[in-house]
């Protein structure tokens, strides 16, 4: 059913460094799919290497520029009730609530969250696909109702994560460390799309870690929202999702983050929509000029047209109930 | 299907005598006691505290555990198995293939037998090829992966339509067509079309739902020589599993016990002997040790049955005033890999008054998994077929839905042709109709919102429901009086056991606490048929309010004497027999027994045949009121209400549970629940509980009523009630899908109605 792995509970980072420096060994935060993963043969684990007893990965503080620094193994569900996030930061707690179940949202981390492996059910189920190594991606003809209308080829999972859609739409900076020190990453560039690397999904080398988010000041009047639309109102991952961070001049949008989730392999900016708002006044006719525009570039396969119906009425959605 | 149920219904009203005739002297109870309250199950701390013991529960002595190694292939044939590197796997105690002694066995009947319990030829993704048992699960699952097999992949159909193409892969010897096709005809429908003013036709379909129950099948297996012990989690211990069983194996009835106190759910899934338990038989001894071998969530996804997809066309004709004059019914559907029953004509014959109607369903085998009975088999599908079409009927006719069912009302079964004990369809539609404030919904403006609001409704009923004999219930009072229920029926997760013990309560005038019940025991409880069809309570309490009253009429003849009172002067109060003209007079339940020399009396109470000339079937109208999102196509319920008609209410609350359930199910039928195989492989692409969208606590709307609509059914059996648990399901589907209409315009044939599906008809509808 399982191979039979070690495990080890590193006390610090550098033990983290070392321990995950082997073949097969794998990274524990909050452990909600790595056990599934792992039964599943989705990925071979040898050796299970805990973080969740490194306590400085923990916890919301602010930065001395006026931002916020989130550790990696802060909970979901502390992050969607943070009092701090829900005032200027609201699409990440809202991001963070629309995560699985109170369970997974009480278990699960962020930096778990935006580095969780795709949910592709060929890529989950029992099919040799590109992904794991084989030679073909089932999507491209097969049942790709979920799939993605955006940089898909040539394998055309949907990134799972709430979180980073969010993330990417508030400008949020990814902090990496690994064992010949630490680099910081826009989220822009911490995903790589299938096109670059099949099996990956971010830039983290295999013994590197995420060890925080840091969220750029918020300043001036913002508006930030973070929609997701699912088939089940709870544990189920997006079908399409919109995260808009609008920043406000004298009732003009001075610049717009807008960026999709659910429908790439990696959150997914759609920055012709941000140019179209830039410096105008938000009404309803422009709220449905910026959805023609959000998917101005989708390719839908044979299943998931509706996909393209769904992000232009959700993005006109979000952006009408802003104004 | 139906001819499955004709047998058996038509059984119920000839096939047995009870042991003690029915006496009139046992009236409808007037006012009661306890029946009808709304009571806590008389099992809920155990079941709360986890002390209650299911199947899955099960832990014996030196047991070890089993697990399948399946086929991986949507077809292939089995060309050599090695299992010499799963022997030598740690904790390995036995292993199973077609060429182990005793393991040789037909399996899903027909002449000559459709397959084997280890079939070489393997007909979809899931078909049986081997067996372990280990010290753990684990190992168990270990040694699966180790047994080398060689497969030679055979091409696989897994759509009916293309299933009978002259050059589709043969799934049987015989072809791939599933039977003979089934037609059945009354009147003329032609003529029924030639008197018709309006004449409609359209194509429904709907998708595979897979049963998804709490607990997984599986069964634990202990021998004692050639006397076998089984923990089966079933929907029957003795049809579904005791006599199945003994006959497999060739064992007198007498030498198999099984038991299954508590189940966690079935829903049809579980009312047939599964393999498992027969491979865990032989398992257990081969290794000489008890085998506990439960499914994975997966397997029960794959290989133990489903509602079949159906693919309806429906004709209707009406006249301008609402008249019904035809239906005509043609469905295709797939039971799967193997034989099973699939059809869903009997709504359109049966709901309506309506002189002519012709049913013609057929069947292909596919590579996928089979079906099996499904809460009402094929009743939510025939009635996302009908009630779409009635809708469509009353908008054409410029009538309102409900006024025009109400039209096409009868009190007379169409099938059975004899009046219903209680034809509960029209208070249905009044009173929820009221209860919902149908009229008033109607008339509300649509507004000019994206989120379109939609109100909906649908009719239903259940052919079976009224149970029937054989039901015995042995009732035993002891001289302090306590008492004890005995019976073999099934408490399926219903709250059989509570209800039986609130009706003997009632008859012996005794607190509900005084009661306890042993139930599902093949060795202990007296025979009962499995728990299907709705008929377990019908089945049930009139069994256990019969058993009750012959110990009361015997205490009473014996208090009667004492005390020189009529027996009908007398009641029971607190321990004591009273009479009711003199108080005074009485005597202390001990005094009696004692005077007897006994310290308990036993009443073996038997469910008396139903009335030859009444039809019996239980009746419901659901209402539905729903948002639909027309830019993300999100869909939203807002509210359900049900009136249902099912005799006496015994519980009210364990009554309100069995129809928020169905609600629940029929919503996710409606809206997310759909079985999705890969057209590539022939693999099932969402074999799990997160890929396959079971509604969540946030799907269901929190304002929901039940309405129970109690006519007074003193003819259906001795306690006046019926079946509810599959009535409380056939009408939810199609109430949503006709709100669904009602918000966006545009009739939403097929199903599931997901985001997709909602988008796809805007999409449509704006193209033209």
């Amino acid at each position: 059913m399982m191979d039979n792995f070690d495990y080890i509970k590193a006390g610090s980072l550098a033990e983290a460094f070392k321990a995950l420096s082997t073949k097969g060994a794998r990274l524990l935060a909050g452990g909600t799919d790595l056990l599934g993963c792992a039964r599943d043969g989705v990925f071979p684990v040898e050796k299970v290497v805990s973080i969740s007893n490194i306590k400085e990965l923990k916890g919301i503080t602010a930065r001395p520029d006026g931002g916020l620094r989130i550790g990696a193994l802060t909970s979901l569900a502390d992050i969607a009730a943070d009092a701090s996030l829900t005032r200027k930061y609201q699409a990440l707690a809202q991001a963070a609530a629309a995560v699985g179940t109170p369970q997974i949202r009480e278990q699960g981390t962020l930096g778990g969250n935006i580095c969780q492996r795709p949910r592709c059910w060929y890529f989950r189920g029992d099919f040799l696909c590109l992904k794991k190594g084989g030679s073909v991606c089932y999507a491209v003809t097969g049942e790709n109702q979920y799939h993605a209308i955006f940089g898909g080829s040539p394998c055309f999972f949907v990134h799972p994560s709430d979180a980073a859609v969010a993330l990417a739409a508030l400008q949020a900076q990814v902090r990496v460390a690994g064992p010949s020190g630490s680099r910081t990453v826009r989220m822009d560039n911490f995903f790589v799309g299938p096109g670059k690397s099949i099996d990956k999904e971010n830039v983290l080398l295999p013994n590197e870690i995420v060890t925080e988010i840091h969220l750029p000041p918020a300043s001036g009047e913002v508006k930030s929202v973070y929609r997701k639309i699912a088939s089940r109102g709870s544990w189920d991952f997006a079908l399409a999702s919109v995260a808009a961070v609008l920043q406000l001049e004298n009732g003009n949008i001075r610049t717009a983050s807008l960026v999709l989730g659910g429908v790439a392999p990696y959150p997914w900016r759609i920055g012709a929509a941000e140019k179209l708002l830039a410096g105008k006044k938000l009404d309803k006719a422009l709220a449905a000029a910026a959805g023609n525009e959000a998917v101005a570039g989708a390719r839908p396969l044979g299943e998931n047209g509706y996909k393209v119906d769904m992000v232009k009425g959700a993005v006109e959605e979000v952006l009408a109930a802003i104004m | 299907m139906s001819e499955f149920y004709d047998k058996l219904e038509e059984s119920f009203r000839r096939s047995f005598e009870p042991a003690a005739p029915p006496d009139d002297q046992m009236q409808p109870w007037g006012g009661t006691r306890i029946v009808g309250k709304e009571l806590p199950r008389v099992d809920a701390f155990e079941r709360v505290s986890g002390k209650a013991q299911y199947t899955y529960d099960v832990i014996l002595p030196e047991m070890v555990y089993g697990a399948t190694l399946r086929c991986p292939h949507a077809h292939a044939m089995v060309k050599s198995i090695d299992t010499s590197a799963a022997e030598n796997m740690p904790g390995v105690v036995a292993i199973l293939t077609g060429k182990s002694p005793g393991a040789d066995i037909p399996w899903y009947g027909g002449k000559p037998p459709q397959s084997k319990l280890f079939d070489p030829h393997c007909r979809y993704q899931g078909d049986e090829v081997a067996a372990v048992a280990a010290q753990t699960p684990y190992q168990a699952w270990d040694a699966v992966k180790a047994i080398k097999v060689e497969y030679e992949v055979l091409p696989f159909v897994i759509d009916e339509e293309s299933a009978l193409k002259a050059d589709a892969p043969k799934i049987h010897e015989g072809g791939n067509a599933a039977g003979k096709p089934m037609s059945m005809r009354r009147g003329d429908v032609e003529k029924g079309f030639a008197e018709a003013d309006v004449e409609l036709e359209e194509t429904f379909c709907t998708s595979v739902q897979i049963h998804a129950n709490g607990e997984v099948h599986g069964s634990v297996i202990k021998w004692d020589g050639n006397k076998i012990t089984i923990w089966d989690s079933t929907q029957g211990v003795y049809d579904a599993c005791m006599i199945s069983f003994a006959r497999t194996m060739g064992l007198p009835y007498n030498n198999v016990r099984v038991i299954c106190r508590y189940m966690g759910g079935g829903f049809g899934s579980k009312l047939e002997m599964g393999k498992y338990t027969v491979m865990a038989a032989l398992l257990s001894r081969q290794a000489g040790r008890p085998v506990k071998m439960m499914l994975s969530r997966e397997e029960t996804m794959l290989c133990v049955g489903n509602r079949p997809n159906a693919k309806m066309t429906l004709k209707a004709g009406v006249k301008k005033d609402g008249t019904l004059t035809a239906l005509q019914l043609t469905n295709v559907y797939t039971p799967g890999a193997y034989s099973a029953g699939a059809s869903v004509g009997f709504l359109v014959q049966e709901l309506y008054k309506c002189p002519n109607v012709m049913v013609t369903e057929s069947g292909a085998y596919t590579n996928v998994g089979r079906a099996r009975a499904f809460r009402a088999p094929g009743f939510p599908t025939g009635a996302w077929a009908l009630e779409q079409m009635m809708d469509m009927l009353a908008e054409k006719l410029n009538m309102d839905p409900v006024e025009f069912r109400l039209k096409n009302f009868t009190d007379v079964s169409q099938t059975r042709k004899m009046p219903y004990s209680s034809a509960g369809l029209k208070d249905c539609l009044i009173e929820g109709a009221k209860k919902f404030g149908w009229k008033e919904a109607k008339a509300m403006p649509k507004g000019d919102s994206h989120i379109k609001r939609g109100f909906g409704m649908a009719a239903g009923l259940w052919m079976m429901g009224s149970g029937g004999p054989p039901y015995t219930a042995e009732v035993r009072m002891f001289a302090d009086g306590g008492v004890t229920i005995k019976a073999g029926a099934m408490d399926i997760g219903t709250g059989t056991k509570t209800v039986a013990c609130m009706v003997a309560a009632e008859e012996l005038d005794v607190p509900l606490e005084n009661i306890r019940i042993i139930n599902a025991d093949t060795a202990l409880t007296p025979y009962a048929s499995s728990s299907g069809g709705s008929m377990t309570l019908p089945g049930l309490v009139p069994a256990v309010r019969r058993g009750a009253w012959i110990v009361k009429r015997q205490i009473f003849e014996w208090a009667a004497g004492a005390l020189a009172v009529p027996t009908d002067d007398l009641e029971i109060r607190g321990n004591s027999v009273v009479s009711r003209s003199n108080p005074d007079k009485k005597r202390t339940l001990e005094e009696l027994f004692r005077s007897k020399g006994v310290m308990d009396v036993i009443g073996i109470g038997n469910r008396e045949p139903n009335p030859a000339n009444k039809a019996i079937m239980p009746f419901g109208a659901h209402f539905a009121e729903i948002e639909v999102n027309t830019q993300t196509g999100e869909v939203k319920v807002v509210r359900l209400v049900a009136a249902n008609e099912s005799g006496r209410v015994i519980n009210r609350k364990t009554f309100e549970c069995q129809v928020f359930g169905g609600m629940v199910m029929g919503l996710g039928y409606a809206l997310t629940e759909k079985r999705v195989m890969d057209r590539r492989t022939g693999k099932m692409c969402n074999a799990n509980l997160h890929d396959y969208k079971v509604p969540g606590a946030l799907d269901v709307p929190v304002n929901h009523e039940v309405l129970p609509v109690d006519l007074q059914d003193n003819e259906c059996n001795n306690v006046g009630c019926k079946g509810l648990g599959e009535p409380a399901h056939v009408p939810t589907a199609a109430a949503i899908a006709n709100a669904v209409y009602d918000a966006i315009g545009v009739r939403p044939n097929n199903g599931p109605i997901d985001s997709r599906m909602i988008l796809e008809l805007l999409s449509k509808k704006k193209r033209g």
